[in-house]
């Protein structure tokens, strides 16, 4: 057991930095924003989907427009518009500004 | 306000607008079907007619890497499908231009 006087965190007077401006919200916040954007889908497989976010859902179904399909940096398919099932998603990187 | 797709609202919507079209289906196990779509719900399950399911199979090629094996498509045809939802990874309407 510590001793009762364990000594404050070490001499810092600056108050706890704020929040970043840029890049703060919750990821919700993020799926709102890069609705309408281009994004980059990876699959848990490894298979990676670029295109416009049309629109998603809570179980992270997405629906893509201009979709280039890419394996090993490869476009191996292209699809107007594709429906993803959510379950397959690692993430939704965001590929433009938002 | 809508963007450039009309009228889609969440992503089921896309599905729903497939429904007795030809659609694109990729399956997991390197499995991809192409077929009318004529049923489906929340989760994915499908169903499906006059289908054609397209199976890769990579042969290992000896003396090379075995990522590099020779790729085989085994395709095979059905009259009428039932696709259970969990390996469906992805569904492409035909292309509405």
């Amino acid at each position: 057991m510590d001793d009762d006087s364990t000594p404050p965190p070490p001499a810092n007077d600056a108050p706890a930095p704020p929040p970043p401006a840029l890049n703060s919200g919750s990821p919700t916040d993020f799926l709102k924003g890069v609705v309408g954007k281009r994004v980059v889908v990876r699959l848990t497989s490894g298979v990676d989907y670029r295109g416009v976010l049309s629109c998603l859902d809570g179980y992270m179904n997405i629906a893509l427009e201009q979709t280039e399909e890419h394996v090993n940096g490869r476009v191996i398919n292209r699809y107007g518009d594709a429906f993803i099932r959510g379950n397959n998603v690692l993430y939704i990187s965001a590929a433009e500004a938002i | 306000m809508d963007t450039s797709s009309a009228g889609i609202q969440e992503p089921f919507d896309l599905i729903r607008l497939s429904l007795n079209e030809r659609v694109f289906v990729k399956l997991r196990g390197d499995r991809e079907l192409t077929g009318v779509l004529h049923a489906y719900d929340g989760h994915m399950n499908l169903i499906m007619s006059a289908v054609e399911e397209t199976i890769m199979v990579v042969e290992p090629v000896e003396g090379a890497p075995h990522s590099q094996g020779s790729v085989n498509y085994v395709k095979r045809k059905m009259e009428m499908l039932f696709v259970r939802g969990d390996g469906v990874i992805l569904v492409s309407p035909p292309s509405r231009t």
